[in-house]
């Protein structure tokens, strides 16, 4: 293969992102004075940006995961604090001589401080933008902490349904579903273990979370899934980033009606 | 279509220009038809709930703040590059090791790819993704979503890393063939 071929197939890995920084530096200089290459480079990207769709989430969740409710509701709060007020209406008032003069006083300040205020509303941006990153982190700390405390409860509830499985057991509370496994083998090098539900009236099992054990072989995992739902969960070994369908034989399968 | 690539919001363009002019219900109609692409992709690199939710209050609360920062384009091209560099940077601060570099926005004359995001939906894209072999589609995904270097994947398929390189650059070129009946038609 020669040199150049070699270098389109690194276009590929750039266009990809999976260029190391030093590298991807190469290609970035090359691109610039190479035509051949920026046009595979340019017939490449849209192929990458796409990828990015086939990661939408449904709108059931019948196929796969979908966000809160109560995201939009944290996310709406925020933006409703500092939406502008509803706009008034004006009068039309014919103005006088004297209130004119003021007018154009008043745009002649308006001028000088323009300059101001464009500088200040750089500020102000770069404020909110600080202010959005404090607030979702602590939104962030407050929702992992009660996800945890929902957790425990659920998990420590006696009154929960629980369905044995090699290793651990899978445990249902009201809407919820957990997966709490003790003594899991780590999985071989490159894989990772993926949860499968099977909903109720499904013909087959849709992908669900992909998870790891700790060291000690325990892992708990909440499935983002409404319990009603499901009538069967399932754990595989997956290669890295999971699979749309199971690839191996699962390591249990558990039926919850 | 779905709405996702921004069917219900027929001109992103110009709901954003609303946003700027800090008008909620705007916002509002960006969030209900962005979300689950934004989401989706936070989980996909992330494997975890809250903190793939964190990524998608981030992301839409940036926009909010910050929502010059989209300047042109297709939204949901934008948005979704803006989601996974989020994303990427908390697996890269989980991890130490090599850092990988997501190229810059390099739009080509015809803006291409943002005319490829318009026209496709996700259930397409996950059909022709799985119509590729899995010895190109493995590395494409580890890459994509896994934020691995070329040789972290070659390391973890146990492959010679310039069979990697290859076999990306030929299922990106199988995955361009099968977006081109859509885009260019």
């Amino acid at each position: 293969m020669s040199t150049h071929d070699e270098l389109l197939d690194s276009i590929a890995v750039y266009a990809l992102g999976s260029l190391p920084r030093g590298e991807a530096a190469t290609v970035r200089a090359h691109l610039r004075t190479c035509p051949q290459c920026r046009e595979e480079y340019d017939a490449l990207r849209p192929a990458v940006d796409a990828l990015a769709l086939s990661a939408e989430a449904c709108t059931d969740g019948r196929s796969g995961p979908v966000p809160s409710q109560l995201l939009k509701a944290r996310i709406m709060r925020t933006v409703q604090q500092e939406s502008r007020p509803q706009a008034v209406a004006q009068s039309r008032v014919r103005p006088s001589w004297p209130a004119m003069i003021v007018a154009a006083a008043a745009i002649v300040l308006a001028v000088v401080t323009t300059a101001n205020n464009l500088i200040m509303r750089s500020d102000l941006a770069q404020t909110r933008e600080q202010l959005a990153q404090v607030q979702t982190q602590n939104a962030g700390i407050n929702r992992r902490l009660a996800a945890q405390r929902i957790m425990i409860a659920d998990v420590m509830d006696t009154s929960a349904k629980r369905f044995p499985v090699t290793g651990g057991q899978v445990i249902r509370r009201n809407d919820h579903l957990y997966i709490a496994m003790d003594g899991m083998p780590l999985p071989p090098k490159g894989h990772i273990y993926q949860a499968w539900t099977e909903h109720v009236g499904a013909q087959k099992m849709a992908p669900s979370i992909t998870f790891m054990p700790d060291r000690s072989g325990v892992a708990l995992v909440s499935l983002p899934v409404n319990a009603s739902t499901v009538a069967a969960i399932a754990v595989s070994v997956e290669p890295d980033g999971g699979s749309k369908a199971p690839t191996t034989k699962p390591e249990f399968v558990v039926k919850l009606t | 279509m779905s709405e996702a690539n921004g069917s219900e919001v027929e001109d992103a363009g110009r709901v954003m220009e609303r946003v700027r002019e800090r008008d909620g219900a705007a916002f509002e109609l960006l969030y209900d038809a962005y979300h689950r692409l934004v989401y989706g992709i936070a989980l996909r690199i992330l494997s975890d709930v809250p903190t793939a939710e964190d990524v998608t209050q981030a992301v839409f609360l940036k926009l909010w703040s910050t929502p010059q920062s989209f300047v042109s384009g297709n939204f949901a091209a934008w948005i979704a590059r803006v989601t996974r560099n989020r994303a990427l940077d908390v697996v890269r601060s989980r991890n130490v090791r090599q850092q990988s570099e997501v190229p810059e926005t390099m739009p080509a004359d015809d803006a291409l790819e943002d005319r490829a995001f318009s026209m496709l939906d996700a259930e397409f894209v996950r059909s022709a993704l799985a119509r590729l072999p899995e010895e190109q589609r493995r590395p494409i995904e580890l890459g994509f979503f896994g934020a691995l270097t070329h040789e972290e994947i070659a390391r973890k398929m146990d492959i010679p890393l310039g069979t990697i390189k290859t076999r990306i650059r030929t299922g990106l070129r199988k995955l361009r063939a099968q977006l081109d009946g859509v885009v260019t038609a």
